[in-house]
């Protein structure tokens, strides 16, 4: 009876679901596939665009540098979000529910725009400069802009609530009396952080960082804008080789392996992190 | 009743056949440009015609490639670089030009082409932010690309196109007779001695905020950006010697919906009036030879086509020839 229910319960559930996986097969599941066969047939058949990106320190620095960016900007999410979502979390909901309308109307403003502000601000001639140098803190304006830091700043900025959210989740879950009882069994504010509120927090810090890691590598307009072009991410890689050069077959090749690491990563967060949970 | 719902359904079936007749798609590159394209070419080919213009955009090579491929192209007319625009011609992407309804007699034989007419064209020149050279200001491209004499960030186009392996290489000391076929080594290795002094920009609008707000006080831009900085009131220095011109170009993508729609709106984007009012608006320069004697005296002196004397035409043959080696080298050049 009981084995009925939960079988008749899951059905209804794939149910649920159809729409959004036919909605995903119609528009990416196909799509890429068909972008995987173009990396593999254009300009003639073989894997010889294979053979160019993963064979030329070129195209593996656009890689690792893609990797390094997206994984600076997740620790240093992290780090910011962090706390935040703590204050969140044991503040009273009415203040709480400000916050977060001011962390969610910075999602609602157009990517562009928000993108050019840093631009604006972080230039030599920008605010920040002229605040720093007003200060007495720099002498010389420094370089903000074209380089990791702009780019790190950007997307940093633009990625906090993606981590601030599932991390709210979790930690709002966690009940203040084990705390409590850390302490009064002897545990300083730092160990109570580092052994109980950490690896509570855990299950968020982790989904938060994947999807900011996701997102950061399949960046465009903000590593485009605030960085410069000896530090490329894939992104800009795929966009020239499809938009300026019509090279369908290196574009889709260069998505495809991005694609691949993609998902290993996300199978190594389910490994690590699901198996713990069961 | 029945009958009722029949007539209605022949009614909708043909009104939805005579609007699909009275209409088609141009495609450009968004922003001050192709506002000016709809202002002046299309608002005044609806009017003549009643066929309604929509536009789209931005112009993007690679789903031209596609929509051609997969058979459904829905972009009648397309704003593309004219490099771009002869090298698809070949590649059997785009539909010849019919030259009985476009008026070829009239157009700068420098931009036509079977399958493309210029849309407009305009110059690469040197544009400096004069309050940061008081004493000496920059001239020449060998200036351009020195940063003892003249220091500071300087800004480049970042997309590989005609214009900057040109400047560098005449930089270089290359005579502007002698500039093709281009050496690529000798460019980038001119290239590669202000490397880290190069700010790229990816449009017309950022191009002019790097230099207005003094990020870049010297760079390479296309003349109607500075222009429009100069009508705008900002003190802008520009140095039209080497000046290199390089056009847009009309086209329509192989099996286009609305072919003769399409080729009549050419006629009209390219007629002396259009023309003209699109150049004395963007700044850019008109393609039509008729244009020119329509315009305000004032207007015409901030064009390319007064700055003959040590102007450069970039060849176009020659980069559509090109265009993917070029374009592979300059992409892996950037990422170094």
């Amino acid at each position: 009876m009981l084995s009925f229910l939960s079988q008749g319960r899951r059905g209804s559930g794939w149910g649920m679901a159809l729409p959004a996986l036919l909605l995903l097969l119609a528009f990416f599941v196909i799509p890429v596939a068909g972008l995987l066969s173009r990396s593999v047939t254009e300009p003639q058949p073989g894997l010889q665009n294979y053979e160019t990106l993963l064979g030329s320190f070129t195209y593996i620095r656009i890689f690792l540098n893609t990797f390094l960016v997206s994984g600076v900007v997740t620790l240093i999410t992290a780090l910011i979000a962090f706390p935040v979502a703590w204050a969140l979390a044991i503040m009273s909901p009415r203040i709480a529910s400000v916050l977060f309308a001011v962390i969610l109307l910075s999602m609602w403003t157009n990517l562009l725009a928000r993108t050019y502000a840093w631009m604006v601000l972080l230039q030599q001639t920008g605010l920040v400069n002229k605040l720093l140098m007003g200060l007495g803190l720099t002498s010389q304006p420094l370089q903000l802009t074209n380089n990791l830091i702009g780019v790190t700043i950007g997307m940093v900025y633009i990625m906090l609530p993606f981590m601030i959210l599932p991390l709210y989740g979790v930690i709002r879950k966690i009940d203040p009396a084990i705390l409590q009882a850390a302490a009064l069994c002897g545990a300083t504010k730092g160990q109570a952080l580092r052994r109980v509120l950490l690896p509570l927090a855990a299950p968020g810090i982790a989904s938060g960082a994947l999807m900011v890691f996701v997102m950061s590598l399949g960046y465009f307009v903000t590593p485009s804008l605030l960085g410069g072009t000896s530090n490329m991410m894939v992104a800009e890689l795929i966009v020239q080789q499809v938009q300026s050069l019509v090279n369908w077959g290196m574009g889709g090749a260069a998505a495809f392996i991005l694609l691949v690491v993609t998902l290993a990563l996300y199978a190594l967060q389910l490994r690590l992190f699901d198996a713990e949970a069961r | 009743m029945h009958k009722k719902a029949l007539a209605l359904a022949a009614a909708l079936t043909l009104a939805g056949g005579v609007a699909q007749a009275q209409q088609m798609v141009f495609t450009s590159w968004g922003g001050t440009t192709q506002d000016a394209q709809t202002e002046f070419w299309a608002a005044p080919y609806s009017e003549k015609t009643g066929t309604n213009v929509l536009q789209d955009g931005p112009t993007d090579y690679g789903k031209i490639k596609a929509m051609v491929e997969a058979k459904a192209v829905n972009w009648d007319v397309v704003d593309s670089e004219f490099d771009w625009a002869l090298q698809a011609g070949k590649a059997g992407l785009l539909e010849p030009l019919d030259f009985n309804v476009i008026d070829k007699s009239k157009l700068d034989p420098r931009f036509v082409s079977d399958y493309a007419v210029g849309s407009f064209y305009y110059s690469f020149v040197i544009g400096f932010n004069p309050a940061n050279f008081s004493g000496d200001q920059p001239k020449t491209m060998a200036d351009l690309f020195d940063t003892a004499k003249f220091p500071g960030k300087r800004t480049f186009y970042k997309w590989s196109a005609p214009g900057v392996i040109e400047a560098a290489l005449l930089a270089d000391g290359v005579a502007a007779d002698k500039l093709y076929p281009l050496d690529l080594d000798r460019a980038f290795k001119k290239l590669d001695t202000i490397k880290s002094d190069i700010i790229w920009w990816e449009g017309g609008a950022q191009s002019q905020q790097l230099l207005a707000s003094g990020e870049a006080p010297i760079g390479f831009f296309w003349n109607g950006r500075l222009a429009a900085l100069a009508a705008d009131g900002m003190p802008v220095g520009i140095s039209w010697e080497n000046n290199i011109t390089a056009a847009d170009a009309l086209v329509v993508p192989k099996g286009a919906p609305n072919k003769d729609a399409a080729m009549a709106f050419i006629a009209e984007a390219t007629s002396a009036k259009a023309q003209a009012d699109f150049a004395a608006k963007t700044g850019y320069a008109p393609i039509n030879t008729g244009s020119p004697e329509l315009m305000d005296a004032e207007v015409r002196k901030t064009l390319p086509d007064t700055q003959t004397g040590t102007q450069i035409n970039a060849d176009m043959a020659y980069w559509a020839e090109h265009r993917d080696e070029i374009g592979t080298r300059w992409y892996a050049w950037q990422a170094q």
